[in-house]
């Protein structure tokens, strides 16, 4: 019997707007417990809800970027239930009417685009975020009412990898569109994974699994690879999957009960009557879609089209903060190429010996580029530049002001250059006639050798040409 | 003198003239209140406006309702001052905040002198179902007839002449309907008119800001303050705020007004018939032009229905946030559920229970098609059905309610099925969002009976125009019981 894995992924994405969905306390990371909140967050009696514009612009940017159909009309939904995060005893959400339907990304696998449909999105709130002691437990109203996009995805991936790569692209549109810090370790986006298998080609599902509390898109990876092995075990060894909620265990690398689901809870939802359906004009819309920032997909295409090339501007684009630093010196540069390579090996190998972000290097993209610019103008030697590159990084200086410390100028002026060579080939006749008898060998002792005279300054490429000139009119 | 027995006019004049102080009137009105034997009062806020009546900004002596003692319905968020809706789940409970309501008519100088008793929550229309037990019918000294509610408290304290305003809140009829038992005005203007923000929610879709004069022309006064868009209520109106006392006088030359047949037919008492039918006469002797026409009796008889599975749905989630962990008096336990369980079992009355388990079962996945969703398009049909007549009529005008205050005795806090529509039907005025007022129209046996206009959403000009000109004919404003 061949088995196939059926994996449909819920995420759950913290906007980073100024204030809640729904009041206007402040929406921000840090703080002391309980001191951002506002009456309705904590369900004070007679509170009422107000909607976030922000959060609505947001998510109609991100249902763009998904290819998705946008709902004119935006409605809430109360979704009850009693737990001790949920503050008002229901959550608002949109339960009936997601803001996004039926979108899609592509991912892309061994050279290979897999489309992942995307059944919807839709806006809600966060929970308080709730800390369990020994025998009490604590409750921090500062998450509650934070606004969330959740995405649903359709049913249409196979395997860890693909879900990997899909929640990479989820996480690259969200930064790109500046809507969320996009930190599964910091829970600015939380993954809920539904694991299925069933024979291959057989209509129907499996039964599904869901996966919680995973950290990072490697455990998303190995959680899901994990649960699938297990799955296809019990059905080769003739046994049946439990329907049940399991959590990743990342010490021991696999996936362990957390609990047996029940009947599924009824939710009892409702539209909310305070907040009355709010058209959404096409201006709206268009306004907010037109404001979107670019995506990396977008960026990828102009960077392609400066000349950097296919694995530099990708390298680039991983790293949104990377990229950013890219177009921050674009603006002075003119030698996209090189300025690209620049950053992918030199700037990211000492990120990475350091392990420190791009937003902490203190050479700023403008002094690189200043850098590239003599190496380009043949001030100085590529060899000289990754010197003066790392004294730069050391001392936090410009780096002409390096070069002129280090007396690493080079000499460019011809006149100059051609009275040394012509001293030079005066003394050398040996090593002409070598030349002239096709030994390359020769030109390399004469640069050594104009080198050795100007103390290292010379500029090799224009000595090179100037020795090659100067013995043809011998 | 006693001034709170008079119209608000009346007092404000003599705050002009310097015969009454605003302290003068805050004290006497504390001394009726602590007299008052119809547990009007959930709690007394002596110190509060006593302190309140001597801050006084005296540059706003000429706003009307300047040093005007008023009482709020205990269902109002009023900061530093207990709120408990009548339910021992919020006893204890103080606000951080205040009510817009509140909060605009202290802004024009009014003072709080305390909250009124209601039905727990405001569910009920009874006045026997709040936590401090039955609230007595000031018309009634034997202590034997309801008041009515769920505003009981708020028309008890307008009606013994204890303050000259209240305010109320009307989810089904809980200020129309005892205003009619107390022989008041009782104003519920379109849902989206005054700002609902500090409103205890019960059900927030048939949810009115409502109050109690003992005159329609203060009932006009009393909208300019209230009426106009606040920020904090998404669902408040910007529509524009007139001044509703401009066309209180305006002739009914010309105005189109409809008796419902169903309606009147189902009127139980003789004497409220005969005098209904007197008023019809006023106005038709004014030229209004009065049409019976009918309206189907399925419809009708939905509206109580209706009315019960919207709000008892909205009031399930409304109040799950009273479980012991944020609000509601903790009944400790070993898990969350536990403790929700206790304090919600202890905290709430049977009657509101039973509420909870209708909305909540109205709503569960395998019924919410044939109950809330089919009370939904009810709603629809009902709405439409007076909205047909509105585009005809100025105003529909029906008794407020079949008989007067009914016995305590014989009054049921269950919910019922066989009752009748002119006890119900003030509801589709919730449904509906209209406009809609009560003002006494007769006696009977020494209590009294009001009559009921309503008109479509933001008409109140017009409502009120004809309201006050009925209140001419009968010569029963500022009635107070025992005067």
């Amino acid at each position: 019997m061949e088995l196939e894995a059926i994996i449909g992924l819920e995420i759950h994405v913290q906007l980073k707007t100024k204030s809640k969905m729904f009041s206007s306390a402040l929406v921000s990371f840090g703080c002391p417990p309980n001191t951002n909140v506002d009456l309705s967050d904590m369900a004070f009696p007679g509170s009422l809800p107000t909607v976030n514009k922000k959060a609505v612009i947001y998510a109609i940017q991100m249902a763009n970027a998904l290819h998705m159909q946008i709902d004119d009309t935006l409605i809430f939904e109360r979704k009850n239930y009693f737990y001790s995060d949920l503050p008002k005893g229901y959550q608002l959400t949109q339960h009936y009417r997601p803001i996004g339907k039926n979108g899609y990304v592509e991912i892309e696998e061994d050279g290979k685009i897999k489309r992942i449909g995307i059944l919807q999105l839709h806006i809600e709130e966060d929970a308080c975020k709730q800390m369990h002691l020994k025998n009490k437990s604590l409750l921090d109203f500062n998450r509650a009412g934070i606004p969330l996009l959740e995405i649903v995805s359709l049913p249409e991936i196979n395997s860890g990898r693909e879900a990997a790569k899909y929640v990479e692209e989820i996480r690259s549109i969200v930064t790109y569109l500046n809507i969320s810090d996009g930190k599964m370790e910091e829970g600015s986006l939380r993954v809920d994974i539904n694991v299925s298998v069933k024979e291959k080609g057989s209509l129907g599902y499996g039964t599904k699994v869901e996966i919680k509390n995973l950290n990072s898109i490697s455990n998303i990876q190995k959680a899901i690879d994990y649960e699938i092995n297990r799955q296809q075990k019990i059905i080769l060894s003739n046994e049946k999957v439990k329907k049940e909620t399991r959590r990743y265990n990342e010490k021991q690398k696999k996936t362990e009960l957390m609990r047996i689901k029940l009947d599924s809870v009824d939710y009892k939802y409702f539209t909310d009557p305070n907040i009355v359906p709010i058209k959404l004009s096409e201006d709206f819309i268009k306004s907010a879609i037109d404001s979107s920032p670019e995506l990396a997909k977008q960026k990828l295409e102009r960077y392609l089209s400066y000349g950097v090339s296919n694995n530099d501007a990708r390298q680039l684009l991983a790293d949104k903060d990377i990229s950013n630093y890219f177009e921050t010196g674009m603006k002075k540069c003119s030698y996209p190429k090189e300025f690209a390579k620049w950053i992918n090996q030199e700037v990211l190998s000492y990120l990475n010996k350091y392990k420190i972000s791009i937003l902490d290097f203190n050479v700023s993209p403008s002094q690189l580029v200043e850098l590239i610019n003599l190496i380009k103008n043949n001030a100085i030697s590529n060899k000289q530049a990754k010197q003066v590159f790392d004294k730069m990084v050391e001392a936090n200086k410009d780096a002409k002001e390096i070069i002129d410390g280090m007396g690493l100028t080079q000499e460019s002026d011809e006149t100059e250059l051609t009275k040394i060579i012509d001293e030079i080939l005066d003394k050398n006749s040996q090593a002409i006639t070598d030349y002239q008898n096709g030994r390359d060998k020769a030109i390399r002792y004469l640069i050594g050798e104009v080198m050795k005279v100007t103390r290292g300054k010379a500029n090799p490429s224009l000595t090179n040409k100037l020795i090659k000139e100067r013995i043809e009119r011998r | 003198m006693n001034y709170l027995s008079k119209d608000i006019r009346t007092i404000h004049n003599a705050i002009l003239d310097g015969k009454v102080t605003p302290l003068d009137l805050v004290i006497e009105a504390i001394s009726l209140a602590k007299k008052d034997n119809n547990n009007a009062f959930e709690y007394i806020c002596e110190k509060e406006a006593i302190q309140k009546a001597k801050s006084l900004d005296k540059n706003k002596i000429s706003k009307l309702l300047y040093g005007i003692p008023v009482v709020i319905k205990d269902n109002y968020a009023t900061k530093d001052i207990p709120t408990t809706a009548s339910s021992n789940i919020l006893n204890g409970y103080v606000p951080v905040f205040s009510s817009e309501v509140v909060t605009r008519l202290e802004n024009e100088g009014a003072i709080v002198i305390g909250k009124s008793t209601m039905d727990e929550l405001a569910m009920g229309g009874t006045g026997t179902n709040g936590h401090l037990g039955i609230t007595y019918n000031p018309w009634d000294k034997s202590h034997t007839h309801i008041i009515g509610g769920s505003s009981s408290g708020s028309a008890a304290s307008v009606s013994a002449g204890i303050v000259p305003f209240s305010i109320g809140s009307d989810t089904g009829d809980s200020v129309r309907k005892p205003a009619s038992y107390a022989g008041l005005v009782g104003l519920k203007p379109t849902w989206g008119r005054i700002s609902r923000y500090g409103l205890f929610p019960f059900a927030c879709s048939l949810d009115h800001v409502a109050y109690f004069t003992r005159n329609v022309f203060d009932s006009a006064c009393i909208l300019n303050v209230l009426a106009g868009r606040d920020d904090k209520d998404f669902s408040s109106s910007f529509k524009e705020v007139e001044d509703y006392t401009k066309q209180l006088d305006n002739p009914l030359l010309g105005k189109k007004i409809a008796v419902i047949k169903e309606i009147n037919d189902s009127v139980s008492s003789q004497t409220i018939k005969e005098q209904f039918n007197k008023t019809v006469a006023f106005l038709r002797d004014n030229g209004a032009v009065v049409d019976e026409i009918s309206i189907d009796q399925k419809l009708l008889r939905a509206i109580y229905s209706t009315y019960i599975i919207i709000a008892s749905a909205e009031a399930t989630s409304n109040y799950a946030s009273l479980d012991g962990i944020k609000f509601g008096n903790r009944i400790d336990g070993n898990s969350y559920e536990e403790v929700v369980k206790k304090t919600r079992t202890a905290g709430f009355s049977a009657y509101a229970k039973r509420r909870f388990v209708i909305g909540s079962l109205s709503l569960l996945k395998e019924n919410q098609n044939e109950l809330f969703l089919r009370a939904q398009k009810c709603r629809r049909l009902i709405v439409n059905a007076f909205n047909k007549v509105f585009e005809k009529y100025d105003a529909i005008y029906a008794p407020a309610s079949p008989t007067v205050a009914p016995l305590i005795k014989t009054t049921k806090v269950q919910i019922d099925n066989d009752s009748l529509i002119a006890d119900n039907y003030m509801a589709f005025a919730n449904l509906g969002g209209f406009p809609s007022i009560t003002i006494p129209i007769g006696f009977c046996d020494g209590l009294p009976f009001g009559g009921n206009l309503t008109a479509k959403p933001f008409d109140e000009s017009n409502l009120l125009n004809i309201a006050n000109e009925l209140e001419k004919k009968t010569g029963l404003a500022n009635i107070v019981a025992g005067k």
